[in-house]
C-alpha cells in the first residue's frame, strides 16, 4: 500500500507497550502516520504540538485519568477522539461519550473493528464540516433539511417526537449517543433520568423503519451505553 | 533458684472467698515479678461438700489471669498444701480463713496452725473473710448489742423482783427464758450465752432466797442455767433454720431469675438482642437500670438506647479498672462510678463489655444481691462470647468455603487457560521460525491464533463476571424497557461474534415494558443462545416470551439431548459440565445467568422441551406499574 502525500494522523494514547506495538503497525500500514504516548502529560502534549486528525485514548494511563485528559483535548479540539476501555465499564464508556468521545472500544478488539470505527469517526467528521443533510443507507433515506423520511422509496409517517429522536441519531449518523444526550436533545433537560420514554420512542422508530423490530439492522442497542443508528450494514 | 522467680501459691476452694484470694495472688506476682500457681487440694473428707463446679469456676479463672493450675489428692488439706509448697518452692502460700458461725471456731486456724507447725520455707499470708454484716438481721454494733442485752438482764431482774419470794425458782425462770431468748434471737449467740451466765449470777445473788447467800443451792443454780443456755441454744437453732429457709428462698428465685434470664440470651441472635434481654430482666429482678456498654476504639457504645451520663471514662482507662487483678477493693462486688455500677462482662477468655447497673433508689441495692448480679454478668458474658465465637466460626466457614472455591477454579482454569495459550504460543513460535511455510498454512496458523485468543478473552470475561456479580461489586441497574430491544442487542451481539443466527423469536407486540439491567440481561440471552447452538447446531432453537400476573417469562428451547432430571439444577452451579458435552464452555455460562437473574430477583430453571431437547426459562418479577408515558404520547 503506497501512503498518500498527506497521510492523516493519528495520536495513540495507551501505556501498554504490547499495545501500542500492536497497534503502530496496524495503523501505519493502513497509511496513517502514527504518533504515540505512554503517559496523559505526554499525550497532551504530543497533541497540542502535532494537532492529529484522530486520537485513540486508554481511559487507564498511570499518571493521570484518561477522562481528565479527554475534558483537556475537547477544550480545545473538535476532532475525533475514539476511546480504548477495559471490557464491562458502561459507567465509563457513557461518561466518556457524555464528555464528548466519539467512540469506544472495548478491549480486546480485532484489527478489522478498529479500522472500521476509525474509518467512521474520520469520515464523520469530515461529513460533519460538510454540513451534509441527506442521509441514506440500507433502504433508509433521511432529508434532514425536507424533514421528509422514506424506507425503500416509499415515504413515512413519524409523530413529532420520533422524528426529533430521528434527527437527533442522524446527526450523530455512525456514533454513539448515549441515553442522556438523546434524551436532553429531544425531551429538552427535564427529559434527563427517564430513559424509558426513550426506550418507548425507539421501539416505535424500529417497528415502523426495520423490517424485523427483533434483529435491528440500522437503530442499533449498546446496552447500557446507548443508541447508534447504522445505515451502512445490510438492510 | 533465685527467690523473685519462685512461684506464689494459692489454694482455692469453691467459696467466694476464692476471688479475693485469686485477686491478692495475682496482684503479688505481678508485684514480685512472679509466676503464680492456683492449687485446689482435694481432700477425702471434703470432697463429698466442695462443689466441683464453682472450684473448677475459679480455676478457670485464676488460668485466665496467667496462673498455673494445679490438683491434688491429700489426705487432709493441712498435707496437701505443705507437699505443694515444697514441690514448687513456693516463696509464699496463699490462704483463706472464714469466720466460723460458732465463736469458738474463731480460736485457730486449723490447717495455718499445721501449716505453721510443718515449718516451710515458704511465708504464710492467711487471708480473712470481712465481717459479713448482712447474716445478722438488723446490724447492730457491739456496743449497742451489749447494752441492751444488759437491758433485757435488767428489765427481767426488776421484774422479778417484784414477784413473791417464796419458792420463786419456778417464777422466776420463764421471765429469764424469755429475756436470754430475746438476747439470743436479737443480739447472737455470743451474747446469749453471756446472758444465760450473767443471770444466773443475778438470780444467784439478787433473788435466791435466802437472798445474798453465798453457798448452798448448787441444785437450783445449775438448773437455771441449763435452762438458760438451752433457752438461747433453741433459739440459735430456730434461726439458722430461718437462715436456711431463707437461704433455700433466695437460692430458688436465683436459679429462676437465671433461668428466665439464660433462656432470653440463648434465644438472642445479637449482641443488640442480648443488651436487650439482659437489660430487661435485669430491671424486673432488681428494679434497675441496665445497660450493656461495648467498647469502640475510644467510646462507649450503648446498648439499649443512648448513655445518660457521658463522663464515663474511655475503655482504655475503665476496661483495666475492672480487671480483677488491677482493680481497687473487693473483687466480689461491682466497682462503683457516679451513681451507678459496672461489672466486667468477662467470659472465657475476654473481656465483652462491661455491664453498667443504675439502682432505681439512692441507697444502691441490698448487699446480697450483687451475688446474683454477678452471676447474670457471667451469663450475659458466656452469651456474647457464644455469639462472636459463632460469628468467628461463621467466618472460618465462609473463608475455607472459599478457599475450596477457589482450588476449583484454578484447576478448572488451569487447564482451560493453559489449552489455548499453548496453541498461541506454538503457532506464534512456527510462523516466526519456518520460512517455507506455504500461505494456505500460515493463513490457518493465524486463524488459530485469533480463535484462540478469543477463547481465552472469553473465558476471562466470564470470570470476571462471575467473580463481580457474586462479590456484590456488580449490581443490576434496572431500568423499565421493553424486552425486545434487549433480545434485538443480544441477537445483533450473537451475529457479530458468530455468524447469522438461526433463531425462531416469539415475542408479543403488547409485551409490558420490564425493569433490568440491559448490559446484564443481554449477556444472560447470549450466553443461553450460544449454549442452546452448541448443544443443538442448526436446530430448531427458539427464544419467547409471554406475561402472566406479576410476572414475565422468557425462554430459550433447543432440540439437544436435553439434561437428565437429576442434573437440571447443578448445570446452573459454577465449573459443572455436562458428562459428555465435550469442548467448549468451561461451566460458567449458565452459572453467570443464574447470577444476573437472582440479581433482578428472578428465578431461573431448567425444563424439559415439549417434543425433546431443553428449555430454560427465566421468571422476572413485574413490581407494579411501569412509570407513566411522558406527555404527547400518540
Amino acid at each position: 500500500m503506497t501512503a498518500p502525500a498527506n497521510p492523516l494522523r493519528i495520536l495513540v494514547v495507551e501505556d501498554e507497550p504490547a499495545l501500542r506495538r500492536f497497534l503502530v503497525p496496524t495503523l501505519a500500514g493502513q497509511g496513517y502516520q502514527v504518533l504515540t504516548a505512554a503517559t496523559a502529560a505526554e499525550g497532551l502534549a504530543q497533541a497540542r504540538s502535532h494537532n492529529p486528525d484522530l486520537v485513540l485514548l486508554d481511559l487507564g494511563l498511570p499518571d493521570q485519568d484518561g477522562m481528565e485528559v479527554l475534558r483537556q483535548l475537547r477544550a480545545w479540539s473538535r476532532r475525533p477522539i475514539v476511546i480504548l476501555s477495559a471490557r464491562n465499564q458502561e459507567r465509563d464508556k457513557v461518561r466518556a461519550l457524555d464528555h464528548g468521545a466519539d467512540d469506544y472500544l472495548a478491549k480486546p478488539f480485532g484489527a478489522a473493528e478498529l479500522l472500521a470505527r476509525l474509518r467512521a469517526a474520520l469520515r464523520r467528521a469530515v461529513q460533519t464540516e460538510a454540513g451534509d443533510s441527506v442521509v441514506a443507507g440500507g433502504g433508509l433515506r433521511v432529508d434532514l433539511a425536507r424533514r421528509d423520511v422514506s424506507l425503500d422509496g416509499r415515504p413515512v409517517h413519524l409523530t413529532a417526537l420520533e422524528y426529533r429522536l430521528l434527527e437527533a441519531l442522524v446527526r450523530r449518523h455512525g456514533k454513539v449517543a448515549t441515553h442522556a444526550q438523546l434524551l436532553v436533545e429531544v425531551w429538552g433537560p427535564g427529559g434527563a433520568g427517564n430513559t424509558h420514554y426513550l426506550r418507548i420512542y425507539m421501539a416505535m422508530l424500529r417497528r415502523k423503519l426495520e423490517a424485523d423490530p427483533a434483529r435491528p439492522r440500522h437503530f442499533i442497542t449498546e446496552p447500557g451505553v446507548g443508541y447508534r443508528l447504522d445505515l451502512d450494514g445490510p438492510g | 533458684m533465685d527467690a523473685s522467680t519462685r512461684p506464689i501459691l494459692v489454694a482455692l476452694g469453691s467459696e467466694a472467698r476464692a476471688l479475693r484470694l485469686i485477686q491478692a495472688a495475682c496482684r503479688l506476682a505481678r508485684e514480685r515479678n512472679a509466676p503464680w500457681i492456683a492449687a485446689h487440694v482435694e481432700t477425702t473428707a471434703g470432697a463429698a461438700t466442695e462443689d466441683e463446679e464453682q472450684v473448677q469456676v475459679w480455676m478457670q479463672e485464676a488460668q485466665r489471669l496467667g496462673a498455673e493450675t494445679r490438683r491434688v489428692r491429700a489426705p487432709t488439706l493441712a498435707q496437701g498444701l505443705a507437699d505443694l509448697t515444697r514441690g514448687t518452692r513456693a516463696q509464699v502460700l496463699l490462704l483463706g480463713r472464714s469466720r466460723g458461725r460458732w465463736p469458738w471456731a474463731r480460736l485457730g486456724h486449723a490447717t495455718a496452725d499445721e501449716l505453721l507447725r510443718r515449718g516451710l520455707d515458704a511465708s504464710l499470708v492467711v487471708l480473712d473473710d470481712p465481717p459479713e454484716a448482712a447474716w445478722a438481721g438488723a446490724p447492730a454494733s457491739p456496743f449497742g448489742a451489749t447494752a441492751g442485752a444488759f437491758l433485757v438482764l435488767g428489765a427481767c431482774t426488776g421484774l422479778a423482783w417484784l414477784l413473791p419470794r417464796e419458792g420463786n425458782l419456778s417464777l422466776v425462770l420463764p421471765i429469764y427464758l424469755l429475756g436470754v431468748a430475746l438476747i439470743a434471737h436479737r443480739w447472737g449467740q455470743g451474747l446469749g450465752v453471756l446472758a444465760s451466765a450473767l443471770g444466773t449470777l443475778l438470780y444467784n445473788f439478787l433473788l435466791e432466797t435466802p437472798r445474798f447467800s453465798q453457798g448452798g443451792h448448787w441444785p437450783n443454780l445449775l438448773f437455771f442455767l441449763a435452762m438458760l443456755l438451752a433457752a438461747q441454744l433453741v433459739m440459735g437453732l430456730l434461726r439458722r433454720l430461718r437462715l436456711q429457709a431463707r437461704e433455700v428462698q433466695r437460692r430458688e428465685f436465683h436459679t429462676a431469675s437465671l433461668y428466665l434470664l439464660g433462656r432470653a440470651l440463648a434465644r438472642s441472635q445479637s449482641p443488640e438482642e442480648i443488651a436487650l434481654s439482659a437489660a430487661e430482666h435485669i430491671g424486673r429482678t432488681f428494679k434497675a437500670g441496665a445497660w450493656v456498654l461495648f467498647p469502640e476504639g475510644e467510646t462507649w457504645r450503648s446498648l439499649p438506647g443512648s448513655l445518660a451520663d457521658h463522663d464515663l471514662p474511655p475503655p482504655s482507662e475503665l476496661g483495666p479498672s475492672l480487671d480483677l487483678a488491677a482493680r481497687q477493693g473487693d473483687p466480689l462486688e461491682p466497682l462503683p462510678l457516679g451513681g451507678a455500677f459496672y461489672l466486667s462482662l468477662t467470659g472465657t477468655d475476654r473481656c465483652e463489655g462491661v455491664l453498667r447497673i443504675l439502682p432505681a433508689e439512692a441507697g444502691g441495692l441490698p448487699p446480697r444481691t450483687w451475688e446474683l448480679l454477678m452471676a447474670f454478668a457471667a451469663q450475659i458474658a458466656l452469651a456474647l462470647e457464644r455469639l462472636r465465637w459463632l460469628e468467628e466460626a461463621r467466618q472460618a466457614q465462609l473463608e475455607r468455603e472459599t478457599e475450596r472455591l477457589r482450588n476449583t477454579l484454578l484447576g478448572a482454569i488451569g487447564h482451560d487457560l493453559r489449552t489455548p495459550l499453548a496453541a498461541i504460543h506454538g503457532a506464534a513460535g512456527t510462523l516466526l521460525l519456518t520460512d517455507g511455510l506455504d500461505e494456505p498454512a500460515r493463513r490457518d496458523l493465524l486463524a488459530m491464533i485469533q480463535d484462540e485468543s478469543e477463547r481465552l478473552a472469553h473465558l476471562l470475561g466470564n470470570l470476571l463476571d462471575l467473580t463481580r456479580l457474586e462479590s456484590g461489586v456488580l449490581q443490576a441497574q434496572k431500568e423499565w424497557q421493553p424486552l425486545e430491544e434487549v433480545v434485538g442487542s443480544a441477537l445483533g451481539r450473537l451475529e457479530r461474534r458468530e455468524g447469522p443466527v438461526p433463531i425462531h423469536v416469539d415475542l408479543p407486540p403488547d409485551l409490558p415494558l420490564v425493569p433490568l439491567d440491559a448490559a446484564l440481561m443481554e449477556q444472560v440471552l447470549v450466553n443461553l443462545l450460544a449454549n442452546a447452538r452448541r448443544h443443538a447446531p442448526g436446530r430448531d432453537v427458539a427464544l419467547r416470551a409471554w406475561s402472566e400476573p406479576g410476572r414475565l417469562c422468557l425462554e430459550v428451547a433447543d432440540r439437544g439431548p436435553g439434561i437428565p432430571e437429576a442434573l437440571r439444577e447443578r448445570v446452573f452451579e459454577k465449573f459443572f459440565r455436562l458428562p459428555g458435552s465435550g469442548e467448549g464452555g468451561v461451566g460458567l455460562g449458565l452459572a453467570i445467568c443464574r447470577a444476573i437473574v437472582q440479581a433482578h430477583g428472578g428465578g431461573i430453571q431448567a425444563v424439559e422441551r415439549p417434543g425433546g431437547g431443553t428449555a430454560i426459562r427465566i421468571d422476572l418479577p413485574l413490581p407494579g406499574d411501569p412509570p407513566a408515558l411522558p406527555e404527547g404520547t400518540p
